[in-house]
Protein backbone atom coordinates (compact mmCIF):
# COMPACT_ATOMS: atom_id res chain seq x y z
CA UNK A 1 0.00 0.00 0.00
CA UNK A 2 3.10 2.26 1.05
CA UNK A 3 3.82 2.64 -3.12
CA UNK A 4 0.61 3.16 -4.14
CA UNK A 5 -0.64 6.81 -4.98
CA UNK A 6 -2.41 9.26 -2.89
CA UNK A 7 -4.84 9.35 -5.77
CA UNK A 8 -5.38 5.24 -6.47
CA UNK A 9 -5.45 5.70 -2.67
CA UNK A 10 -8.27 8.20 -2.79
CA UNK A 11 -10.46 6.57 -5.16
CA UNK A 12 -10.14 3.14 -3.55
CA UNK A 13 -12.13 4.66 -0.68
CA UNK A 14 -14.51 6.23 -2.96
CA UNK A 15 -12.93 9.76 -3.13
CA UNK A 16 -13.85 11.18 -6.41
CA UNK A 17 -11.28 13.11 -8.26
CA UNK A 18 -13.56 15.87 -8.68
CA UNK A 19 -13.39 16.04 -4.70
CA UNK A 20 -9.79 16.48 -5.29
CA UNK A 21 -10.04 18.88 -7.27
CA UNK A 22 -12.34 20.37 -4.66
CA UNK A 23 -9.79 20.44 -1.73
CA UNK A 24 -7.01 21.69 -4.24
CA UNK A 25 -9.03 24.73 -4.86
CA UNK A 26 -9.93 25.20 -0.99
CA UNK A 27 -5.78 25.30 -0.61
CA UNK A 28 -4.50 27.13 -3.20
CA UNK A 29 -7.15 29.91 -1.59
CA UNK A 30 -5.66 29.10 1.63
CA UNK A 31 -2.03 29.40 -0.01
CA UNK A 32 -2.38 32.72 -1.36
CA UNK A 33 -2.16 30.95 -5.07
CA UNK A 34 -4.08 31.92 -7.79
CA UNK A 35 -6.66 29.74 -8.85
CA UNK A 36 -5.74 28.44 -12.00
CA UNK A 37 -3.07 26.03 -9.93
CA UNK A 38 -5.76 24.35 -8.51
CA UNK A 39 -6.00 21.78 -11.41
CA UNK A 40 -2.01 21.24 -11.42
CA UNK A 41 -1.88 20.68 -7.61
CA UNK A 42 -5.06 18.52 -7.75
CA UNK A 43 -3.02 16.05 -10.35
CA UNK A 44 0.20 16.95 -8.70
CA UNK A 45 -1.36 15.31 -5.24
CA UNK A 46 -3.50 12.52 -7.42
CA UNK A 47 0.40 11.38 -8.09
CA UNK A 48 2.13 11.67 -5.15
CA UNK A 49 3.23 9.36 -2.86
CA UNK A 50 1.87 9.45 0.80
CA UNK A 51 4.67 11.83 1.93
CA UNK A 52 6.57 10.25 5.14
CA UNK A 53 6.78 12.47 8.11
CA UNK A 54 8.64 11.95 11.46
CA UNK A 55 7.75 14.34 14.25
CA UNK A 56 10.00 14.34 17.01
CA UNK A 57 9.05 16.26 20.09
CA UNK A 58 11.46 17.97 22.31
CA UNK A 59 11.05 20.71 24.98
CA UNK A 60 7.05 21.37 24.97
CA UNK A 61 3.84 21.28 26.45
CA UNK A 62 1.88 19.12 23.75
CA UNK A 63 -0.27 21.85 23.01
CA UNK A 64 1.01 22.11 19.69
CA UNK A 65 0.02 18.37 18.77
CA UNK A 66 -3.39 19.18 21.04
CA UNK A 67 -4.49 21.68 18.68
CA UNK A 68 -3.63 19.80 15.42
CA UNK A 69 -5.16 16.65 16.18
CA UNK A 70 -8.46 18.18 17.81
CA UNK A 71 -9.33 20.53 14.51
CA UNK A 72 -12.43 20.52 13.77
CA UNK A 73 -11.89 20.67 10.11
CA UNK A 74 -12.50 17.23 8.24
CA UNK A 75 -11.99 18.30 5.06
CA UNK A 76 -8.40 19.74 5.54
CA UNK A 77 -7.48 17.56 9.00
CA UNK A 78 -8.84 14.02 7.60
CA UNK A 79 -7.24 14.73 4.31
CA UNK A 80 -4.18 15.69 5.32
CA UNK A 81 -3.45 12.30 6.70
CA UNK A 82 -4.32 10.53 3.75
CA UNK A 83 -1.39 12.72 2.11
CA UNK A 84 1.41 11.98 4.12
CA UNK A 85 2.53 8.84 6.21
CA UNK A 86 2.96 9.82 10.16
CA UNK A 87 6.04 7.38 10.53
CA UNK A 88 7.31 8.22 13.60
CA UNK A 89 5.47 10.82 16.76
CA UNK A 90 5.89 9.39 20.21
CA UNK A 91 2.62 10.69 21.55
CA UNK A 92 0.24 8.98 19.23
CA UNK A 93 2.21 5.76 18.51
CA UNK A 94 1.48 2.58 20.20
CA UNK A 95 4.68 1.46 20.31
CA UNK A 96 7.24 2.40 23.46
CA UNK A 97 11.05 1.73 24.09
CA UNK A 98 13.28 -0.01 22.13
CA UNK A 99 10.69 -0.86 19.84
CA UNK A 100 9.74 2.87 19.23
CA UNK A 101 13.43 3.63 18.69
CA UNK A 102 13.94 0.65 16.43
CA UNK A 103 11.02 2.22 14.27
CA UNK A 104 12.12 5.15 14.25
CA UNK A 105 15.32 3.70 12.75
CA UNK A 106 13.85 1.97 10.10
CA UNK A 107 11.49 5.04 9.00
CA UNK A 108 14.12 7.24 8.92
CA UNK A 109 16.37 4.38 6.82
CA UNK A 110 13.30 4.04 4.39
CA UNK A 111 12.97 7.35 3.62
CA UNK A 112 16.60 8.63 3.66
CA UNK A 113 16.51 12.24 1.97
CA UNK A 114 12.82 12.28 1.76
CA UNK A 115 11.46 12.59 4.74
CA UNK A 116 10.00 15.90 6.34
CA UNK A 117 11.28 16.38 9.80
CA UNK A 118 8.92 18.16 12.25
CA UNK A 119 9.50 19.14 15.22
CA UNK A 120 7.77 20.68 18.62
CA UNK A 121 9.45 22.02 21.27
CA UNK A 122 12.87 23.81 21.95
CA UNK A 123 16.19 22.08 21.97
CA UNK A 124 17.62 23.17 25.42
CA UNK A 125 21.64 23.22 24.76
CA UNK A 126 22.89 24.38 27.99
CA UNK A 127 25.12 21.96 30.32
CA UNK A 128 25.31 19.68 26.90
CA UNK A 129 21.58 19.90 26.27
CA UNK A 130 20.67 17.52 29.51
CA UNK A 131 17.24 19.32 30.34
CA UNK A 132 15.68 17.36 27.93
CA UNK A 133 15.56 13.52 27.24
CA UNK A 134 14.42 10.94 25.11
CA UNK A 135 15.19 7.42 26.00
CA UNK A 136 18.55 8.74 27.41
CA UNK A 137 19.32 10.80 24.64
CA UNK A 138 19.47 15.08 24.07
CA UNK A 139 16.98 16.60 21.94
CA UNK A 140 20.03 18.48 20.07
CA UNK A 141 21.87 14.94 19.88
CA UNK A 142 18.95 13.41 18.25
CA UNK A 143 17.98 17.07 15.37
CA UNK A 144 21.98 16.42 14.57
CA UNK A 145 21.35 13.05 13.84
CA UNK A 146 17.75 12.93 12.04
CA UNK A 147 17.85 16.56 10.25
CA UNK A 148 21.12 15.47 7.38
CA UNK A 149 18.66 12.51 6.10
CA UNK A 150 15.75 14.87 6.02
CA UNK A 151 14.12 16.68 2.79
CA UNK A 152 13.00 19.78 5.08
CA UNK A 153 12.32 20.85 8.34
CA UNK A 154 9.30 21.93 9.96
CA UNK A 155 9.78 23.89 13.37
CA UNK A 156 6.30 23.74 14.36
CA UNK A 157 5.44 26.37 17.51
CA UNK A 158 6.75 29.20 18.63
CA UNK A 159 9.21 27.11 20.81
CA UNK A 160 10.51 24.81 17.59
CA UNK A 161 10.95 28.01 15.78
CA UNK A 162 12.44 30.46 18.09
CA UNK A 163 12.85 28.71 21.36
CA UNK A 164 9.23 30.15 23.12
CA UNK A 165 8.49 29.77 26.49
CA UNK A 166 11.97 27.86 27.66
CA UNK A 167 13.58 30.33 26.08
CA UNK A 168 11.82 33.18 28.19
CA UNK A 169 14.42 34.96 30.44
CA UNK A 170 16.32 33.75 32.49
CA UNK A 171 16.23 30.86 29.79
CA UNK A 172 17.93 28.68 32.31
CA UNK A 173 18.15 25.60 29.87
CA UNK A 174 19.20 27.43 26.84
CA UNK A 175 16.44 26.51 24.77
CA UNK A 176 16.84 27.78 21.13
CA UNK A 177 14.92 27.19 18.32
CA UNK A 178 15.62 24.72 14.99
CA UNK A 179 17.10 27.13 13.27
CA UNK A 180 20.18 28.00 15.89
CA UNK A 181 20.85 24.29 16.02
CA UNK A 182 20.46 23.18 12.05
CA UNK A 183 21.94 25.68 9.75
CA UNK A 184 22.00 23.79 6.17
CA UNK A 185 18.57 22.64 5.80
CA UNK A 186 15.49 23.73 4.51
CA UNK A 187 13.33 25.19 7.39
CA UNK A 188 9.94 26.57 7.80
CA UNK A 189 8.97 27.97 10.75
CA UNK A 190 5.21 27.73 11.46
CA UNK A 191 4.94 29.59 15.03
CA UNK A 192 2.20 29.84 17.34
CA UNK A 193 1.47 29.48 20.77
CA UNK A 194 -0.12 26.92 19.67
CA UNK A 195 -0.04 27.06 16.04
CA UNK A 196 -3.15 27.19 13.44
CA UNK A 197 -3.63 23.79 12.04
CA UNK A 198 -4.49 24.88 8.89
CA UNK A 199 -0.77 26.66 8.23
CA UNK A 200 0.34 23.26 8.87
CA UNK A 201 -1.96 21.19 6.36
CA UNK A 202 -1.20 24.00 3.85
CA UNK A 203 2.33 23.63 4.15
CA UNK A 204 2.23 20.12 4.35
CA UNK A 205 0.02 19.70 0.73
CA UNK A 206 1.97 22.16 -1.03
CA UNK A 207 5.47 20.33 -0.14
CA UNK A 208 3.42 17.47 -1.37
CA UNK A 209 2.25 18.79 -4.17
CA UNK A 210 5.33 20.86 -5.72
CA UNK A 211 8.11 18.99 -4.02
CA UNK A 212 9.34 22.33 -2.31
CA UNK A 213 8.87 24.85 0.52
CA UNK A 214 6.57 27.63 0.08
CA UNK A 215 7.62 31.55 -0.16
CA UNK A 216 8.68 32.41 3.15
CA UNK A 217 9.04 35.63 4.99
CA UNK A 218 12.45 36.72 6.60
CA UNK A 219 12.01 34.71 9.97
CA UNK A 220 10.93 31.86 7.43
CA UNK A 221 7.70 31.15 7.94
CA UNK A 222 4.95 30.59 4.83
CA UNK A 223 4.25 34.26 3.57
CA UNK A 224 0.91 33.18 2.64
CA UNK A 225 -0.07 33.18 6.72
CA UNK A 226 2.10 35.50 8.29
CA UNK A 227 2.42 37.66 5.09
CA UNK A 228 0.58 40.18 6.75
CA UNK A 229 -0.61 41.22 10.83
CA UNK A 230 -2.93 40.20 13.09
CA UNK A 231 -3.81 44.09 12.68
CA UNK A 232 -4.16 44.74 9.03
CA UNK A 233 -6.94 41.70 9.25
CA UNK A 234 -8.74 42.65 12.48
CA UNK A 235 -12.48 43.45 12.29
CA UNK A 236 -11.43 45.71 15.10
CA UNK A 237 -9.56 48.05 12.95
CA UNK A 238 -11.78 50.72 11.82
CA UNK A 239 -12.14 51.71 15.34
CA UNK A 240 -8.30 51.80 15.43
CA UNK A 241 -8.49 54.17 12.45
CA UNK A 242 -11.27 56.33 14.38
CA UNK A 243 -8.96 56.51 17.19
CA UNK A 244 -11.91 54.72 19.40
CA UNK A 245 -10.25 52.58 22.33
CA UNK A 246 -11.08 50.53 24.72
CA UNK A 247 -9.31 51.75 27.95
CA UNK A 248 -10.09 48.61 30.64
CA UNK A 249 -11.29 45.66 29.71
CA UNK A 250 -15.06 46.06 31.31
CA UNK A 251 -15.76 49.50 29.86
CA UNK A 252 -18.06 51.39 27.89
CA UNK A 253 -15.34 51.38 24.63
CA UNK A 254 -14.82 47.48 25.85
CA UNK A 255 -18.38 46.49 25.12
CA UNK A 256 -18.76 48.25 22.18
CA UNK A 257 -15.87 46.18 20.47
CA UNK A 258 -13.37 49.18 20.11
CA UNK A 259 -9.79 48.63 19.52
CA UNK A 260 -7.71 46.76 22.13
CA UNK A 261 -4.02 48.82 21.12
CA UNK A 262 -4.46 50.86 24.43
CA UNK A 263 -4.61 47.44 26.48
CA UNK A 264 -1.42 45.95 25.34
CA UNK A 265 -2.63 44.13 22.13
CA UNK A 266 0.73 43.15 19.88
CA UNK A 267 -1.71 42.69 16.68
CA UNK A 268 0.20 45.45 15.19
CA UNK A 269 3.74 43.67 15.16
CA UNK A 270 2.58 40.17 15.26
CA UNK A 271 2.53 38.16 12.02
CA UNK A 272 -0.45 35.39 11.86
CA UNK A 273 -3.08 34.34 10.47
CA UNK A 274 -5.34 34.51 13.42
CA UNK A 275 -8.03 37.18 12.38
CA UNK A 276 -8.80 35.75 9.03
CA UNK A 277 -8.83 31.81 9.62
CA UNK A 278 -9.72 32.06 13.39
CA UNK A 279 -9.68 28.66 15.92
CA UNK A 280 -12.10 26.33 16.35
CA UNK A 281 -13.63 25.64 13.35
CA UNK A 282 -13.47 29.14 12.78
CA UNK A 283 -15.79 30.45 15.52
CA UNK A 284 -13.48 33.34 16.85
CA UNK A 285 -9.94 34.25 17.70
CA UNK A 286 -8.56 36.24 21.39
CA UNK A 287 -9.47 39.53 19.94
CA UNK A 288 -12.39 38.72 18.82
CA UNK A 289 -13.35 36.71 22.32
CA UNK A 290 -12.45 40.71 24.02
CA UNK A 291 -8.36 40.03 25.15
CA UNK A 292 -5.58 41.93 23.08
CA UNK A 293 -3.46 39.80 20.77
CA UNK A 294 0.00 38.33 22.81
CA UNK A 295 1.87 38.02 19.88
CA UNK A 296 2.94 34.43 20.43
CA UNK A 297 4.01 33.66 16.75
CA UNK A 298 6.84 36.32 17.30
CA UNK A 299 10.08 35.75 18.24
CA UNK A 300 10.63 36.35 21.92
CA UNK A 301 7.02 37.90 22.36
CA UNK A 302 7.17 36.61 26.18
CA UNK A 303 9.86 38.36 27.14
CA UNK A 304 8.63 41.78 25.12
CA UNK A 305 9.91 45.15 26.94
CA UNK A 306 6.18 46.39 29.08
CA UNK A 307 4.32 43.05 29.15
CA UNK A 308 1.24 41.95 27.79
CA UNK A 309 -0.39 44.49 29.04
CA UNK A 310 1.26 47.69 28.10
CA UNK A 311 0.26 49.20 24.89
CA UNK A 312 2.74 48.61 22.25
CA UNK A 313 3.25 52.94 22.98
CA UNK A 314 3.82 52.93 26.26
CA UNK A 315 2.09 53.85 28.78
CA UNK A 316 0.83 51.90 32.20
CA UNK A 317 -1.65 49.41 31.13
CA UNK A 318 -5.47 48.93 31.64
CA UNK A 319 -7.17 49.73 34.91
CA UNK A 320 -6.41 46.16 37.17
CA UNK A 321 -8.82 47.29 39.81
CA UNK A 322 -11.82 47.35 37.92
CA UNK A 323 -10.90 44.35 35.86
CA UNK A 324 -10.38 42.30 38.96
CA UNK A 325 -14.33 43.06 39.85
CA UNK A 326 -15.16 42.39 36.33
CA UNK A 327 -13.35 38.23 36.65
CA UNK A 328 -15.09 37.84 40.16
CA UNK A 329 -18.18 39.14 39.23
CA UNK A 330 -17.86 36.65 35.81
CA UNK A 331 -16.48 33.80 37.91
CA UNK A 332 -19.78 34.54 40.61
CA UNK A 333 -22.35 34.52 37.41
CA UNK A 334 -20.53 31.31 36.20
CA UNK A 335 -20.76 29.80 39.44
CA UNK A 336 -24.65 30.58 40.00
CA UNK A 337 -25.34 29.78 36.19
CA UNK A 338 -23.60 26.46 36.74
CA UNK A 339 -25.49 25.68 40.22
CA UNK A 340 -28.96 26.55 37.95
CA UNK A 341 -27.92 24.22 35.25
CA UNK A 342 -27.53 21.14 37.68
CA UNK A 343 -30.68 21.65 39.45
CA UNK A 344 -32.08 21.37 35.93
CA UNK A 345 -30.58 18.07 35.65
CA UNK A 346 -33.63 15.46 37.08
CA UNK B 1 -17.81 59.74 5.52
CA UNK B 2 -20.10 57.21 4.44
CA UNK B 3 -20.12 59.38 0.44
CA UNK B 4 -16.46 58.44 1.15
CA UNK B 5 -16.78 54.73 1.46
CA UNK B 6 -19.50 54.55 -1.27
CA UNK B 7 -17.20 55.90 -3.67
CA UNK B 8 -14.22 53.71 -2.06
CA UNK B 9 -16.83 50.54 -2.88
CA UNK B 10 -17.83 51.63 -5.93
CA UNK B 11 -14.11 51.45 -7.71
CA UNK B 12 -13.18 48.60 -6.28
CA UNK B 13 -16.45 46.79 -7.59
CA UNK B 14 -15.65 48.36 -11.04
CA UNK B 15 -12.10 47.99 -10.67
CA UNK B 16 -12.79 43.55 -9.90
CA UNK B 17 -15.54 43.83 -13.29
CA UNK B 18 -13.29 45.15 -15.90
CA UNK B 19 -11.03 42.31 -14.21
CA UNK B 20 -13.51 39.97 -15.38
CA UNK B 21 -14.41 41.72 -18.67
CA UNK B 22 -10.43 41.22 -19.20
CA UNK B 23 -10.87 37.44 -18.17
CA UNK B 24 -13.91 37.15 -20.86
CA UNK B 25 -11.26 38.69 -23.46
CA UNK B 26 -8.68 36.32 -22.70
CA UNK B 27 -11.63 33.40 -23.15
CA UNK B 28 -12.73 35.21 -26.24
CA UNK B 29 -9.42 35.26 -28.39
CA UNK B 30 -7.28 32.29 -26.74
CA UNK B 31 -9.89 30.00 -25.60
CA UNK B 32 -8.46 30.49 -22.00
CA UNK B 33 -10.37 32.60 -19.08
CA UNK B 34 -9.06 32.26 -15.50
CA UNK B 35 -10.38 32.92 -11.85
CA UNK B 36 -10.31 35.51 -9.57
CA UNK B 37 -10.14 34.26 -5.92
CA UNK B 38 -12.53 36.65 -3.72
CA UNK B 39 -11.74 35.22 -0.09
CA UNK B 40 -7.98 36.39 -1.21
CA UNK B 41 -9.36 40.23 -1.76
CA UNK B 42 -9.60 42.69 1.18
CA UNK B 43 -13.31 42.86 0.10
CA UNK B 44 -16.12 44.24 2.43
CA UNK B 45 -19.09 41.92 3.01
CA UNK B 46 -20.89 45.55 1.24
CA UNK B 47 -18.45 44.78 -1.64
CA UNK B 48 -18.63 41.55 -2.40
CA UNK B 49 -22.69 41.70 -2.60
CA UNK B 50 -22.55 44.64 -4.83
CA UNK B 51 -20.22 42.26 -6.90
CA UNK B 52 -22.71 39.91 -6.90
CA UNK B 53 -25.80 41.40 -7.20
CA UNK B 54 -23.87 43.46 -10.58
CA UNK B 55 -23.13 40.06 -12.24
CA UNK B 56 -26.78 39.39 -11.69
CA UNK B 57 -28.39 35.74 -12.59
CA UNK B 58 -27.85 33.68 -15.52
CA UNK B 59 -29.51 30.09 -17.15
CA UNK B 60 -27.54 27.70 -15.44
CA UNK B 61 -27.12 26.95 -11.52
CA UNK B 62 -25.57 23.37 -10.29
CA UNK B 63 -25.17 22.37 -7.03
CA UNK B 64 -22.49 19.48 -6.13
CA UNK B 65 -22.38 17.47 -2.90
CA UNK B 66 -18.97 16.20 -2.30
CA UNK B 67 -16.90 16.93 0.69
CA UNK B 68 -19.76 19.69 1.74
CA UNK B 69 -22.03 21.51 -0.78
CA UNK B 70 -21.02 23.74 -3.86
CA UNK B 71 -22.84 25.75 -5.51
CA UNK B 72 -22.14 26.60 -8.98
CA UNK B 73 -24.33 29.43 -10.63
CA UNK B 74 -23.91 31.17 -14.23
CA UNK B 75 -24.18 35.36 -13.97
CA UNK B 76 -26.17 37.49 -16.25
CA UNK B 77 -22.77 37.13 -18.28
CA UNK B 78 -22.20 33.84 -20.21
CA UNK B 79 -19.16 32.08 -19.38
CA UNK B 80 -18.82 33.95 -16.13
CA UNK B 81 -19.54 32.17 -13.09
CA UNK B 82 -20.03 32.58 -9.40
CA UNK B 83 -18.43 29.53 -7.28
CA UNK B 84 -18.75 29.18 -3.73
CA UNK B 85 -17.42 26.05 -2.09
CA UNK B 86 -18.23 24.69 1.45
CA UNK B 87 -16.78 22.37 3.36
CA UNK B 88 -18.67 19.13 5.68
CA UNK B 89 -19.13 21.52 8.46
CA UNK B 90 -20.57 24.75 5.70
CA UNK B 91 -17.85 26.89 6.27
CA UNK B 92 -17.11 28.49 2.73
CA UNK B 93 -13.40 27.09 1.81
CA UNK B 94 -13.22 28.66 -1.65
CA UNK B 95 -15.25 31.60 -2.72
CA UNK B 96 -14.65 32.34 -7.17
CA UNK B 97 -15.66 34.04 -10.04
CA UNK B 98 -14.74 31.79 -12.84
CA UNK B 99 -14.67 33.19 -16.71
CA UNK B 100 -14.78 29.98 -18.68
CA UNK B 101 -17.27 27.82 -20.85
CA UNK B 102 -17.54 25.48 -18.36
CA UNK B 103 -15.78 25.41 -14.82
CA UNK B 104 -13.70 22.89 -14.21
CA UNK B 105 -15.04 21.03 -11.04
CA UNK B 106 -18.42 20.62 -13.15
CA UNK B 107 -16.42 18.20 -15.45
CA UNK B 108 -16.41 14.41 -15.01
CA UNK B 109 -12.68 13.29 -14.26
CA UNK B 110 -12.38 10.42 -16.57
CA UNK B 111 -10.44 8.42 -13.53
CA UNK B 112 -13.83 8.86 -12.61
CA UNK B 113 -15.63 8.04 -15.72
CA UNK B 114 -13.09 4.41 -16.21
CA UNK B 115 -14.30 3.49 -12.42
CA UNK B 116 -17.81 4.44 -12.92
CA UNK B 117 -17.48 2.46 -16.00
CA UNK B 118 -16.27 -0.96 -14.32
CA UNK B 119 -18.79 -0.69 -11.74
CA UNK B 120 -21.63 -0.43 -13.80
CA UNK B 121 -20.12 -3.47 -16.09
CA UNK B 122 -20.14 -5.47 -12.57
CA UNK B 123 -23.33 -4.12 -11.37
CA UNK B 124 -25.33 -5.60 -14.89
CA UNK B 125 -23.63 -8.65 -14.72
CA UNK B 126 -24.48 -9.64 -10.91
Amino acid sequence: MRDETVGDMLGRRGFSRRGLLKFAIAMTSSLALPPSLAPVMAANLAAARRQSVIWLSFQECTGCLETLLRTDSPTIAGLIFDFISLDYQESLMAAAGSAAELTLRQAVAANAGKYLLAIDGSIPVADGGVYSLTGGRTNVSMLQEFAPGAAAILAIGTCAAYGGIPKAFPNPTGAVGVEDVILDKPIVNIPGCPPIPEVLSGVLVYFVSFGRLPDLDDQKRPLAYFGTTIHDQCYRKPFYDQGKFAKSFDDEGARQGWCLFELGCKGPTTHNACASLKWNDGTSFPIESGHGCLGCSEPDFWDQEGGFYTSLAGGTGPGWRNAGIAAATGVALGAAAAIAARRKVP
Amino acid sequence: MKQYDFLGDDLVVNALLMEVADLLGGLIEQGRGGSIDLLGLPLSAKCMAAVEARLGDGEVSASLHVSGESVVRETAFAGVWWTRHADEAGRVTALLIEVAEVPEILRASLVDVRAGQLRLREMVAR
